[in-house]
């Protein structure tokens, strides 16, 4: 017998590099939900990751940078917000 | 030769007007014609009477007089009672008027001088009498059925000349007595008639007649004492009245013989509902009798009471005796009978409503329960349409439609529930509970008239039994669904499609825990979009619309990505197939659908040791993916996956369509050495198997196997492909089961009749661990919800009573709970200290911030 794959179809689940069941520091949401002024995740609603290594909703952190308070530190260890360079 | 011309007319007249009594313009036809006639016709014998006539002097009343008493004289004297006046007015006076006139016409005027009397003229002394004399004859005549013995135009005269002599009142009593004595007389004789039933009833109905006419002629005959002397002096019968008031007086006081006319016509009356043919023309004219006589009460309160013994005899004999559907139609054919056909031919028409009422209460009324249970349940169940508006018509009569409705709620709850509740049945419920619904539609339009409140009820009735069994319904609602938007239904053109998929909807709609539905459509709706299973993507956006416009959009969100995922996927596919790293993919061909977590349902993660070629595809999209998209994770969801696979036999080339796992397990035949594989080698070699599929322990393949708890994906792929219908494969030993000791080779005669053959329906069927996985699930997020109700009311109020809690819970929750369920999710929030008890009441909670 002679077998021959011709085509395949198969889903894949994508999700945030984040470790799994883990929730934004600032909405409380989980990463691979959305922000709270978001109904759906994405491209729409990325993640944004710090050097400090803290990951946060785009949108949570920019509400949060423009706030006067935040003297724009990371609101988890109040150091200089500094995002990541992409991978 | 006038009067002999007279009494035929006249009698004619009298037969003529039979009909139409007391009417004023037949006496004035009755008393002109005639009379003109006779005018016309005595021009010859007398060619000066107009001239007498015309001119009211003195000379004609005298002349009329004299004339008159000379009638009265040759009348009395004549044989044959045909003297006319004109015979003896021909006399020298009128003759010498006429020379007169010849005289005028000839001679040179001469003037006439008239003179007045000296002396007054006077009545003869017994005048009155003597006229009385005469018209008491006349009227003895007309009683006796003979001929009138002198000219009518006389008699009409006399009466008149009595009127103007103010003998009128007078008389108005002796006509009156005269009368009186002729209706006892006839009545006595009716009285001391032994004859009865229809003869009876036939000489009464003679009687009457006669008696009529004999008072037209009367009245006729006395028109000037009608006219003048009654309409002149108040509290008066007209003659007529007259004659129906003696008439009445006699029969009310002859309390026998009107019993036995009114209990004759009953009988009769009895006899045709009886069914016999009766003789309705005499019925209508005696029951007019007591019409005419305003005495109709007399007739009608026994009619009526007979009536009601008649019904209600027949009422409760055949209600119990007759099926029920021929019971209505009895019952409408007497309505028919006694509130049309009764009252046209005979009785009248002010008895309708009571007759009518009668029967309504006889034969419905007191019999609203039998007819409801004896008929309904059978006639809905029989779908007769006509005889169920028949009985809707009929109970509307009676103000029974409440009965009628919930007569209906209770039988669509039993028939209803007997669907739901049968779980033998599961799998032709939702079938069974749309063509229900078909059909009590059709009835409530057709038999019901549209009842908005039978419309209702209806609604009521289904909602009530569709959640008698809780999640089961919804379940297969949504399963029904899958089945229909899954490929390979080719039965259902476009528009059945679309109806029919209302008509789920509305079945949905009845339905409490619509996260069931959710759930399991959720599921069924990944499986044909991951699959390519769906029969046609329109059909699916239409559901989605209608699941949209039901529920809201908060329903569909979660679906809509779903199909938002799939869109993107053939875009992003493009884009790759575009891509320079595509080349290596090349002969594998792969497709992925990158899916969204969350919008999706979870699969359990399944491990797999794929052949490297196809691993390789794998890597070389996830590398393009992740090139696109920063910062994210692919996880392959291989149980999902499934292939067009070339198998070529040495009785032909086939095309497979398998899931991944069959080909990864077929692909291992590829190598020529091993023609034989053992269970151990192939779990070894792909890495099925080892793992216990979390949904997947049991196996509804085809019908034909049998369920097994604890199957393995490994045992399900090789049952599949050795002993499904396609044996793909070869086992040794031969069987249904699939051991761990087995061994499998490829099958080199398999042969199939098509060139495309699917075995990968394996993929598609749910399995009993699936379901139940899925319906966890549905708790499981019944539970947060609860969770979040409970909190979201504490925050609000505070503390709030137990039972204050509840209730706002049921009102706020879209979905059945139990009041037990409740108690568990607050404790388990008292533990995790959102909330706890009130310390001095312990039935109060309080919120803690």
């Amino acid at each position: 017998m002679k077998v021959k794959v011709n085509a395949w179809t198969v889903p894949a689940f994508w999700s945030w590099d984040v470790e799994n069941e883990d929730v934004c520091g600032i909405c409380q949401v989980a990463y691979d939900a959305c922000c709270p002024t978001c109904t759906v995740p994405g491209d729409g609603c990325p993640l944004i990751w710090g050097e400090c290594s803290h990951v946060f909703h785009m949108h949570c952190l920019i509400k949060w940078l423009n706030a006067p308070n935040s003297q724009e530190q990371c609101p988890m260890d109040r150091t200089p917000w500094r995002t990541a360079a992409a991978q | 030769m006038a009067d002999k011309l007279l009494v035929p007319l006249a009698s004619s007249k009298k037969r003529k007007s039979l009909n139409s009594l007391a009417n004023q313009q037949t006496l004035d036809e009755f008393y002109n014609q005639p009379r003109g006639e006779a005018i016309q016709e005595s021009n010859v014998a007398r060619p000066l009477s107009p001239s007498i006539k015309k001119p009211k002097t003195s000379i004609e009343s005298t002349h009329n007089i004299m004339s008159q008493s000379a009638g009265i004289a040759n009348g009395s004297n004549g044989k044959l009672g045909f003297v006319t006046p004109a015979t003896s007015s021909s006399d020298p006076s009128t003759a010498k008027v006429l020379s007169n006139n010849n005289l005028r016409a000839k001679a040179a005027p001469k003037k006439l001088v008239i003179k007045n009397f000296k002396v007054k003229p006077q009545l003869p002394p017994n005048y009155e009498n003597e006229t009385w004399g005469r018209l008491k004859r006349a009227v003895h005549a007309i009683h006796n059925h003979e001929k009138v013995p002198e000219s009518l135009e006389m008699l009409y005269k006399s009466c008149e000349n009595l009127c103007h002599h103010k003998m009128a009142d007078r008389l108005y009593t002796r006509l009156r007595e005269e009368c009186a004595n002729h209706v006892k007389e006839e009545l006595d004789k009716l009285s001391s008639n032994q004859t009865t039933g229809i003869y009876f009833l036939e000489m009464v109905g003679q009687a009457w007649a006669d008696y009529c006419n004999q008072m037209i002629m009367i009245r006729s005959i006395f028109l000037y004492l009608d006219r003048t002397y009654v309409l002149q002096s108040s509290g008066i019968f007209s003659l007529w009245d007259m004659g129906l008031e003696l008439f009445r007086e006699q029969l009310m006081s002859q309390t026998s013989l009107r019993d036995k006319i009114v209990g004759g016509c009953i009988d009769v009356i009895t006899t045709e509902r009886s069914g016999d043919t009766i003789n309705s023309s005499l019925l209508q004219s005696l029951i007019r009798i007591f019409i005419d006589l305003s005495i109709y009460d007399v007739f009608e309160e026994p009619f009526l009471q007979k009536t009601r013994l008649f019904y209600r005899s027949e009422g409760e004999d055949l209600v119990h005796k007759r099926d029920m559907a021929e019971y209505l139609h009895h019952v409408d054919q007497r309505l028919k009978e006694e509130g049309i056909e009764r009252i046209n031919n005979y009785v009248d028409a002010s008895s309708k409503p009571k007759l009518v009422k009668i029967v309504e209460t006889e034969m419905l009324e007191r019999h609203v329960a039998t007819i409801l249970e004896k008929g309904f349940q059978a006639l809905l169940q029989e779908d007769r349409k006509d005889e169920l508006a028949l009985m809707y018509r009929l109970l509307s009569r009676v103000n029974a439609l409440d009965k009628l409705r919930e007569c209906m709620i209770a039988e669509l709850k039993k028939t209803g529930s007997s669907i739901v509740n049968d779980q033998a049945r599961d799998s032709t419920m939702v079938q069974s509970l749309l063509d229900y619904k078909l059909k009590i539609d059709a009835i409530l339009a057709e038999s019901f008239d549209h009842n908005q409140q039978f419309i209702n009820s209806m609604r009521d009735g289904f909602e009530s039994f569709i959640n008698s069994r809780q999640n089961k319904p919804a379940e297969l609602i949504a399963k029904f669904v899958d089945s229909k938007l899954r490929s390979g239904n080719k039965t259902a053109t476009d528009e059945e499609l679309e109806s029919l998929l209302d008509r789920v909807l509305i079945l949905f709609r009845f339905i409490h825990g619509k996260d069931v539905f959710e759930a399991f459509y959720k599921r069924d709706l990944a499986k044909r979009l991951l699959l390519g299973k769906s029969a046609s993507i329109d059909a699916e956006k239409s559901m989605l619309s209608k699941l949209k416009t039901e529920c809201g959009p908060g329903f569909t969100s979660k679906l809509e990505g779903m199909f938002k995922d799939i869109d993107i996927s053939r875009d992003l596919m493009a884009t790759f197939k575009n891509h320079k790293s595509y080349e290596n993919t090349k002969d594998m061909q792969i497709y992925v659908n990158v899916l969204t977590q969350g919008f999706w349902p979870t699969y359990p993660p399944v491990e797999i040791t794929l052949p490297s070629d196809m691993a390789n595809a794998q890597e070389v999209f996830k590398n393009f993916y992740l090139s696109k998209h920063n910062g994210r994770r692919l996880m392959w969801q291989n149980n999902l996956g499934h292939c067009v696979v070339k198998a070529s036999f040495p009785k032909g080339k086939k095309e497979l369509l398998v899931s991944l796992f069959q080909t990864v397990v077929l692909l291992l035949f590829n190598d020529k050495q091993r023609d034989h594989l053992t269970y151990n080698e192939i779990k070894e070699m792909t890495n099925i198997g080892e793992f216990l599929l979390h949904f997947a322990t049991t196996l509804i393949m085809v019908a034909k196997y049998t369920v097994h708890a604890e199957e393995k994906e490994l045992v399900r792929t090789l049952q599949s492909l050795a002993c499904g219908n396609a044996r793909v494969l070869k086992k040794t030993p031969h069987g249904r089961e699939v051991n761990p000791t087995d061994s499998f080779s490829y099958n080199e005669a398999f042969t199939a009749s098509l060139y495309r053959l699917k075995i990968n329906t394996i993929q598609l069927k749910e399995t009993v661990e699936e379901n139940t996985s899925t319906r966890e699930r549905v708790f499981q997020d019944r539970q947060y919800q609860v969770d979040a109700a409970i909190v979201r009311i504490m925050k609000t109020r505070k503390t709030l009573s137990h039972n204050m809690l509840i209730n706002e819970l049921f009102e706020q929750l879209r979905f059945p709970v139990k009041a037990t369920d409740i108690k568990k999710r607050i404790e388990s929030l008292i533990d995790r200290e959102y909330m706890e008890r009130e310390s001095e009441d312990s039935s109060s909670y309080r919120y803690l911030a």
